[in-house]
């Protein structure tokens, strides 16, 4: 990906796609969440039973442990960790990683083998890897998608909201 | 790098403090969740050791509501300061949209924040980034201490960039927000 790229739109086609995939994955693991987030903790798609407050301290812990391994992975001369995996007394969580850009996990309970995660986790990054690639080749400008008034709005926003 | 999320209708930020030990980082932060409106601002998560040096970060989420259709939030971390954390540093920074740097304006940290800035611009040059063109805003925090150094040394050693910079007194709220501000009007111009 380009890195001097400022900012990610993702479609609402693709969108779409990246949810469908990951309530397949909640269904058919028998797990609770799945979430995907970008590399920085950011979480793109969530799906899985009931709204989850904590999703967006969620995405940013989980991102920074994935981010903290993968500098202990450079420490260890290994490549990378392309998976992680925490197990709780009733909860455990599964993390892949997806093209060193995208970050998929679930969560799920005792009565999931971690075996089947591992296995469709790995089917479901493959498929999402596809989609993300979409996300990134296309050429959408920000103007076309927000508007070309949103800065000067934002602005105001920004003046308003943060004083003390 | 921002999110947009165009089927849901987000966009998310992602903002760093980063700076030597003991600069502020985490009170400015502090004063920002305290400060702000209950409906902006989310938990301030702390992971912190037992002497509440940072460890692994803070993070705020800020969410601005709806701006012209788009639901709004800048997420705002801090670094671990101490030398020791250097990697922790690198995993934080990673994917962020801009940085606040927070220079201690204590004499005897002039050095210490020299050496956290050189690593910032090698951090950021590392993620395959240009420094130069990498949304940074200055605070010299501190300015109440006795030992505060006269602004203009401080950037003839810290701001050969010409970055916008603040002044600020983080534990009374002094800059605070003006450095937020600036920030946050930064990371959006570059969207
Ligand atoms: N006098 C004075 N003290 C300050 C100011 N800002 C922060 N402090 C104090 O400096 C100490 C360190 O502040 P922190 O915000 O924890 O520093 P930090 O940059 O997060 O430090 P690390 O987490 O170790 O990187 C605390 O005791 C603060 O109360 C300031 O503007 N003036
Ligand atoms: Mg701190």
């Amino acid at each position: 990906m380009d890195p001097q790229l400022t900012s990610l739109i993702v479609p609402a086609e693709e969108a779409a796609q990246i949810e469908e995939c990951l309530s397949h994955l909640v269904e058919d693991t028998g797990g609770n969440y799945a979430l995907l987030l970008d590399k920085s903790g950011q979480v793109i798609v969530s799906q899985g039973d009931g709204i989850r407050q904590d999703i967006t301290a969620l995405g940013a812990l989980i991102a920074g442990t994935f981010a903290s391994s993968r500098e202990v992975a450079k420490l260890l001369r290994e490549k990378d960790f392309r998976m992680l995996f925490q197990q709780g007394v009733r909860e455990n969580i599964f993390i892949a990683l997806i093209e060193e850009q995208w970050i998929l996990c679930v969560i799920f309970n005792k009565g999931t083998h971690i075996g089947l995660v591992k296995v469709l986790t790995k089917k479901a990054t493959d498929e999402l890897a596809a989609v993300l690639e979409r996300v990134r080749q296309q050429h959408k400008s920000r103007d076309e998608v927000l508007g070309s008034s949103f800065r000067t709005s934002m602005e105001d926003t920004i003046d308003l909201l943060f004083k003390d | 790098m921002a999110l947009i999320n165009v089927a849901a209708r987000e966009i998310h930020c992602k903002i760093v403090y980063y700076g030597p030990g003991m600069c502020g980082k985490t009170t400015n932060l502090q004063y920002i969740h305290e400060s702000v409106s209950p409906d902006v601002k989310g938990d301030l998560l702390s992971i912190a050791t037992e002497t509440e040096r940072t460890l692994f970060f803070d993070f705020l989420p800020l969410d601005l509501g709806k701006v012209r259709g788009f639901q709004t939030r800048f997420h705002l971390y801090t670094v671990p300061g101490q030398v020791l954390y250097e990697r922790t540093r690198v995993a934080v920074l990673n994917g962020s949209d801009g940085v606040v740097f927070v220079a201690d304006s204590q004499k005897d940290k002039l050095e210490e924040n020299i050496k956290s800035l050189k690593e910032l611009a090698m951090n950021v040059t590392r993620q395959n980034k240009k420094f130069q063109e990498f949304p940074i805003v200055l605070q010299y925090n501190k300015r109440d201490m006795p030992n505060a150094l006269p602004v203009a040394v401080m950037d003839r050693y810290l701001n050969g960039m010409n970055w916008t910079r603040h002044e600020a007194i983080a534990t009374t709220g002094v800059g605070v927000f003006d450095t937020l501000k600036s920030i946050s009007r930064l990371v959006i111009s570059k969207l």
